[in-house]
């Protein structure tokens, strides 16, 4: 292993996010995928078998506990109340950074008020070094930005999207789940986060 | 808090996996290898942003595995120094604050860096920050902090969602070293307790601590900035 470039480019809090969500959607796909063939199998009376050639059992989803773990953790710190990054969509950071052009602001600071959005004077004054002199009444400004980047106000979002517990899922997970316990939840959960996940997804349009 | 580093690997793709596409046999080696993980220096590996260069597989003499040489991007937890963190306090004792961020938890305060003037009260295992009381005589010994009436203090409560600025952090490799054997038995080594990365923060600052303080201090705001200015 070799490290080529330890800092190549700093991320915000939203895009680290929003890679993590596309992890775990993508992940309960294929868990779903590989149910599903599971099921198929087991209405035609077959055991499951490894597929000719060799290849890995379909019905099996490997993926490493420690990244099931760290992003699991990962989505529950960054999407908590305390956070601003769930009720942030990526135009309105990308307007907000726009808007904050003319303040001179260093790019480091500009960072941690996307990442942050700060509401009042107190938490821009932790932010920004000499805030009065380098801001003065022009802060009022920096923070109506802020204000106007977040769609809602945070207690009125719904839970973007339910995170699944990606414990107890050891090395048995493919024998025990219930199948009719699965489909609800799957489908529970698309159902739900269906309307603001248009809004959250990047790639979409 | 979060950034990216361009790491430089060789990984091993199973036989198994060569019916798949082989960028995602690789990132998910890359993954069980790196996330959660820390780097020397580097920080905390969260999880492969993308594969930005991958060689031809190649075959070694001794088994069935394809060899890629790959140039990929790790997303990585490592706040810079100054950033502001929101954080949950996860444990007071004696000698300072212990935060947890979820996903990592090796965030300290050590006593020095938090607001003065400051006392651990045993009792409730749980830092207090005592404000400066206006009306007080300015040359007036300072209170034993310890005997001020708990209606005054500020409690820095676990469980509670602090504001702090990253002062430093510190990178650990401890080698375990060579076996070491008495009378042909292999000794066991205490486990050790440093961990490999930890973050120092800072408390001391006007805006920094609970949250809740200063939500609730906002509108008294305009007035204190001269008296409590330290920075």
């Amino acid at each position: 292993m070799e490290v080529l470039n330890p800092r190549a480019a700093l991320l915000s809090n939203y895009e680290v996010l929003s890679l993590l969500r596309d992890l775990e959607s993508d992940h309960l796909a294929r868990t779903k995928t590989a149910h599903r063939i599971k099921k198929e199998e087991e209405a035609a009376g077959l055991t499951p078998t490894v597929p000719a050639g060799g290849g890995r059992d379909p019905t099996v989803v490997e993926v490493s506990e420690n990244l099931r773990t760290v992003s699991f953790e990962a989505i529950q710190y960054l999407s908590a109340e305390h956070q601003p990054t769930a009720t942030q969509t990526p135009e309105a950071i990308t307007h907000l950074v726009k808007s904050l052009q003319p303040y001179d602001l260093t790019k480091a600071e500009k960072l941690q008020i996307v990442n942050l959005a700060p509401q009042n004077h107190i938490e821009l004054y932790v932010i920004v070094e000499e805030l009065e002199d380098r801001l003065a009444e022009r802060m009022e400004e920096v923070l109506s930005q802020v204000q106007a980047s977040l769609v809602l106000g945070p207690t009125l979002v719904p839970d973007p999207r339910r995170i699944v517990a990606p414990t107890n899922r050891g090395a048995d997970a493919g024998e025990d789940w219930e199948v009719e316990d699965y489909g609800g939840e799957e489908f529970d959960d698309k159902g739900e986060g269906a309307g603001v996940e248009g809004d959250l997804d990047m790639d979409d349009e | 808090m979060f950034n990216l580093a361009i790491l430089k690997d060789t990984v091993a793709v199973h036989p198994s996996d060569f019916g798949g596409p082989q960028e995602q046999a690789i990132t998910a080696e890359l993954n069980k290898k790196y996330a959660n993980r820390i780097l020397h220096d580097v920080g905390l590996c969260i999880c492969v942003f993308d594969v930005t260069e991958a060689g031809e597989g190649k075959v070694r003499y001794g088994d069935g595995f394809l060899w890629y040489k790959v140039i990929f991007r790790m997303v990585i937890f490592r706040p810079f120094q100054s950033e502001v963190l929101l954080a949950k306090v996860m444990s007071s004792d004696e000698n300072g604050i212990r935060l947890t961020l979820n996903f990592f938890d090796d965030i300290y305060i050590p006593l020095r860096y938090l607001p003065q003037p400051n006392a651990f009260d045993p009792n409730e295992r749980a830092h207090f920050w005592l404000p400066p009381n206006p009306d007080a005589d300015p040359d007036a010994k300072p209170p034993v902090l310890l005997d001020s009436p708990t209606a005054e203090r500020m409690w820095i409560d676990k469980g509670e969602v602090v504001r702090v600025r990253v002062e430093s952090d510190e990178f650990y490799d401890d080698e375990p070293g060579p076996i070491k054997m008495a009378d042909g038995v292999q000794v066991v080594r205490e486990v050790q307790a440093r961990a490999p990365f930890t973050v120092l923060c800072s408390m001391e600052e006007q805006g920094l601590g609970p949250t809740s303080w200063w939500n609730a201090a906002q509108t008294a705001e305009e007035g204190d900035d001269g008296a409590m200015d330290e920075g």
